[in-house]
């Protein structure tokens, strides 16, 4: 009986609220390597921060430029014509393309912090069907020219609400990680 | 110029400004004149704008002047509970202004509920805003006090009001309860910042040239949502400010960014006063516009790109340096 009860505090203690989560050795490789150490500690303004701010620039891009096609398609502001607004896609890739990098930078300078938080992995679920949403929206609704408008609104309708949802999602998830990350570096528990 | 320097410079604008704005707003339907409605409107929403860093600077006032005279502590937190009700007060006028000037735009006339909407709110922001500038000069001029030494008596009126006064404790405990919660303020605060530069910069790039193919009307037509994500940012970031104060009130890049806020305010002015809007507001698919809308574009994207990266610098750059 003793040792039931010891098992399941144990459980509770190390699996669930992961106080003795066995971190890979790989992530201390990372943070160790010049470039991490950089990023992380340097006293530069361009460290960081400005990794962090092109991401935010590459967010407003790419949710901005969704969000406005995805509007349009529900209907808002119908005065704007829908067909032009295939121009857009080009500035979500772009958007796209600034976050995967400096997705990549943040993650070097801090890959316990990101690769130990669920919550990381959730929001690179949703941005992959964020992802996935954008280009059947670009396939269904807007390659072919000859499609009326009505036509466009009506195929996009479903896809347009999903993508809504998938990126204000990532948004959030993105703003919650510091505040649920377990881990500021290798060894060193704590969140920002 | 100190931070109690700009507090004392800038609180004219609430308090005598709401007056002079509701003065109008009432002469214009005695006169039937649709202009003067208009500008009171737009003195509510400019009034609105300037009493954010009137709080801002009267928070950031706090120290020198607590560290410099005798001034009494329970004098200052009244005036600042005070200063909380009116500046909520105060932004939920400039909001319906907002709205009521776009009213005006799409309708030639501000709906009725927005008319006495305005008209109530304005007025009790007058009241409330009295209250706050006579809290204020009582912690200097114990001349005007009513209250003898550390206890503060208050009149009928006041202590009915002062229910109503949050107290910045227990507003920045409310804040702060759960980081979770905080996060979630924030995340709040980019989805608004997605939704404002989003839709001024589609305008603001079609004026300069790109995606010629929208019509101009149409794009402003977008103009709520940015109003709608400026609004779910101020309260945000209001809230944020009086949660977690010392990130914020001797941090130059909040202050820049305030800066930068207010330059944005002036640009839309200038937008719409100037008669550039007007000048470009029917331009077809394929049709360019002026060079001086090009310069006000320019400015509007430039300042939107300030508030992002300087809101962003806020973290790093406050744990290097103070302006206190």
């Amino acid at each position: 009986m003793k040792s039931e009860g010891k098992r399941a505090a144990d459980f509770k203690r190390n699996v669930l609220q992961g106080d003795n989560l066995g971190v890979p050795v790989f992530f201390r490789t990372i943070e160790e390597t010049g470039l991490s150490t950089w990023l992380r500690t340097t006293d530069s303004l361009f460290g960081f921060y400005f990794v962090l701010l092109f991401h935010t620039l590459g967010l407003s891009l790419l949710v901005g430029a969704n969000a406005l096609v995805d509007l349009r398609i529900l209907g808002i502001a119908p005065d704007i014509p829908l067909k032009p607004l295939k121009r857009f896609f080009a500035v979500m890739w772009t958007g796209l393309g600034m976050n995967i990098v400096t997705g990549l930078l943040l993650v070097t300078a801090y890959p316990t912090k990101a690769l130990t938080n669920p919550v990381f992995y959730f929001k690179l679920i949703l941005i992959t069907l964020g992802v996935i949403t954008m280009r059947m929206v670009y396939v269904r609704v807007f390659e072919d020219a000859t499609l009326s408008e009505a036509t466009m609104m009506m195929r996009g309708k479903l896809m347009a609400k999903w993508s809504l949802a998938f990126w204000i999602a990532v948004i959030v998830a993105g703003r919650l990680l510091p505040e649920t990350s377990r881990y500021m570096t290798y060894g060193h528990a704590g969140s920002g | 110029m100190n931070f109690p320097h700009w507090h004392l410079l800038l609180n004219h604008f609430p308090i005598i400004g709401t007056m002079i704005g509701f003065a109008l707003f009432v002469i214009s339907f005695i006169e039937k004149n649709r202009d003067l409605r208009r500008a009171s409107l737009i003195i509510f929403a400019a009034v609105a704008l300037l009493t954010i860093p009137t709080f801002l600077t009267g928070v950031a006032a706090q120290q020198p002047l607590q560290q410099g005279r005798n001034a009494s502590a329970a004098l200052i937190q009244r005036h600042e509970g005070s200063a909380i009700l009116s500046l909520w007060f105060m932004e939920f006028t400039g909001a319906l202004a907002l709205i009521g000037l776009w009213q005006m735009y799409r309708m030639s006339r501000p709906a009725r509920w927005n008319v006495w909407a305005v008209l109530v709110f304005s007025f009790l922001t007058i009241g409330l805003m009295a209250r706050t500038g006579n809290t204020g000069g009582e912690i200097n001029h114990s001349e005007i006090r009513d209250s003898q030494g550390t206890t503060i008596t208050e009149g009928t009126l006041g202590s009915i009001v002062h229910v109503f006064e949050p107290s910045p404790e227990k507003v920045s405990e409310a804040m702060t309860f759960s980081t979770l919660y905080w996060g979630c303020m924030m995340a709040l605060h980019f989805i608004g910042l997605a939704l404002f530069v989003a839709t001024v910069g589609v305008l603001a790039a079609r004026i300069l040239g790109f995606v010629k193919d929208l019509p101009i009307a149409a794009l402003h037509r977008l103009m709520p949502w940015a109003m709608a994500g400026l609004a779910i940012n101020i309260v945000t970031g209001m809230l944020a400010f009086i949660g977690q104060t010392p990130n914020y009130v001797y941090n130059p890049a909040f202050w820049l960014k305030m800066l930068a806020l207010m330059l944005f305010g002036f640009t839309v002015g200038v937008f719409y006063l100037s008669g550039s809007f007007k000048q470009i507001e029917h331009l077809k698919a394929g049709e360019d516009a002026p060079v001086s809308a090009k310069v006000i574009a320019a400015c509007a994207i430039f300042l939107c790109l300030a508030l992002i990266t300087l809101g962003r610098y806020i973290q790093p750059i406050g744990e290097s340096f103070s302006l206190r």
